[in-house]
């Protein structure tokens, strides 16, 4: 899958879980720093990515996961 | 100028197992002496020397543990000290248990009582210090009997309106009259914390000592500290009457009590109770009186279940207790409408539930990180969460993978519970609820958004009933 459909794909996940708009949305924002993601929505955000990709991602290693960008890279290595 | 350290660096953790072993409760490891000064004298008291002494633990669940509540019914006692006598195991760690004998539901318990046939507690009796009274100890068949002889002024000249001359006098006529009886004394020195120990309880003290020579060796009259009111203090430099090593020095050394023969007997009063019963223990006393729970006169005594814990601590060994029995006690009281707090340790409903979500996240890595010992293998009470505003994902993820008791490689992620963790988090952000989410709540939450989990729960829990 190329990196600009995963990346869509993510953005629009965040989107949703975080109730902003797409265009709030840059690679190199930090979803707990930049995004206000709480506790709660970090865990929706994997869950919805594992959904929207179907995938079944490393707990502990996607929750290391800080910013926009290091999460379509991290989702790259499941759909390759 | 400070002492620099290097820092150790370890490929795996040191977790200090000496003292950790996570199969038994944390054990108290003595690597010094203690040293205490008496008079100018710097006395030293072994730690490893008091574990050679047959320590034990006596119990006075239903006496003084009586005068805190209703009464209990003879059914009740006879199934309590069976239970007591299960947990005490075959070394008698719970040497004995004290009754009253007033009326006839006190005699009918315990004849029950005896009648089951433990070698452990023996049974014992608690009168007041009045010579009518050996008729009934003789009546139920007793070998040791406690008797009130309180020891402070306040005691002998405002409750028992007598001077020292005639409190001592009066004393000792209805120890010589336990004698005559065959049976054995056991002096309870009511208020000790508060009394003028050289003034009169040395003399009497002593006086009790040098008669005991008389008789034999088994009726020597023991000695109980009782600190009637919770003043003793555990620390050393403290004064008498207050200073519990004092005392027990002055018992031991200064009246030639033997080890034996000496009793320590508490109350909660300033929340010392336990540490002043197990520092009872070390400086050369015995026997620590208990209660279960803790429950007594006013504020309480040293809890039955603390002093086992304790004991098994100091020793490193069960040695043969059956700590399983705790809980079943507390099991049996809530089920004759005894409250106990919640916090209570080792038997509140709450004793190892953790509400952060930041220990929520510790137990679900390793419960060693926040349970105190193995409580699953102990005492069937596994560690658990509450879940609240505070307990987060990582709560939530431990109370479902314990409710649905998976283990290992079966335990679900955070990621699978998003569902519920966020239900739990509406209830408050959006709900504005105050109180903590119960477990049919919880229960309802799995059923609904883990329901292929929730039918092999079932089928589990369905295989284990059948």
């Amino acid at each position: 899958m190329e990196r600009d459909e995963i990346k869509e794909r993510v953005y629009k996940i965040i989107t949703q879980v975080l109730k902003i708009d797409a265009e709030q949305v840059q690679e190199d924002q930090g979803f707990t720093t930049d995004l206000g993601a709480e506790s709660v929505q970090s865990i929706e955000l994997m869950a919805g990515f594992e959904e929207e990709f179907d995938i079944e991602m490393d707990e502990d290693d996607a929750l290391a996961v800080q910013t926009v960008g290091g999460a379509i890279d991290f989702i790259g290595t499941y759909v390759d | 100028m400070a002492k620099t350290y290097e820092l150790t660096d370890v490929e795996e953790p040191n977790l200090l197992e000496e003292q950790f072993d996570y199969s038994l409760p944390p054990k108290i490891k003595f690597v010094d002496p203690i040293y205490e000064e008496i008079d100018g004298e710097l006395i030293k008291f072994d730690p490893q020397e008091a574990l050679q002494r047959d320590l034990v633990i006596t119990d006075t669940t239903f006496r003084d543990g009586q005068q805190a509540r209703p009464p209990y019914t003879v059914e009740q006692q006879v199934k309590l000290f069976d239970m007591m006598a299960k947990l005490s195991g075959p070394n008698g760690v719970i040497r004995q248990t004290e009754f009253f004998l007033y009326t006839k539901n006190d005699r009918q318990a315990l004849d029950d009582c005896r009648a089951l046939g433990h070698t452990y507690p023996e049974v014992t009796s608690w009168i007041r210090a009045d010579k009518g009274d050996f008729r009934l100890v003789k009546e139920a068949g007793v070998k040791e009997t406690g008797m009130l002889t309180p020891s402070s002024d306040y005691h002998i000249f405002y409750k028992l309106k007598k001077n020292r001359r005639q409190a001592f006098n009066d004393y000792l006529e209805v120890v010589e009259a336990a004698w005559e009886a065959g049976i054995r004394p056991r002096c309870h020195l009511e208020d000790v914390t508060r009394a003028d120990i050289e003034g009169y309880v040395m003399p009497f003290v002593s006086e009790l000592v040098k008669r005991s020579e008389q008789v034999d060796p088994d009726l020597h009259v023991k000695i109980r500290l009782c600190d009637t009111m919770g003043f003793g203090v555990p620390s050393p430099g403290a004064a008498l009457p207050r200073s519990i090593p004092k005392l027990i020095h002055r018992m031991v050394n200064d009246c030639g009590v033997p080890q034996d023969c000496l009793e320590w007997h508490g109350h909660n009063d300033f929340h010392k109770v336990h540490i002043n019963g197990a520092t009872a223990w070390l400086y050369g006393c015995n026997a620590v009186n208990t209660t279960l729970f803790g429950f007594g006169e006013r504020t309480g005594n040293p809890p039955l279940e603390g002093a086992i814990i304790e004991y098994i601590s100091l020793y490193g060994d069960l040695c043969g207790i059956e700590p399983m029995m705790i809980q079943e006690m507390a099991d049996y009281m809530r089920s004759i409408g005894v409250d106990i707090a919640p916090n209570f340790p080792f038997v509140g409903r709450d004793f190892n539930t953790t509400r952060a979500g930041i220990h929520a996240g510790g137990l679900r890595s390793d419960e060693r990180i926040y349970n105190i010992f193995d409580t699953t293998a102990l005492f069937n009470r596994p560690p658990r969460v509450a879940i609240t505003d505070k307990t987060g994902v990582d709560g939530v993820a431990l109370w479902v993978n314990n409710f649905l008791e998976l283990k290992g490689d079966e335990k679900l992620s955070k990621i699978k519970v998003h569902k519920i963790a966020r239900w739990v988090t509406d209830q408050y952000e959006v709900h504005a609820r105050m109180s903590a989410i119960t477990d049919e709540e919880l229960e309802e939450q799995v059923k609904t958004h883990l329901s292929e989990h929730y039918t092999v729960y079932l089928e589990k829990v369905s295989r284990k009933a059948s």
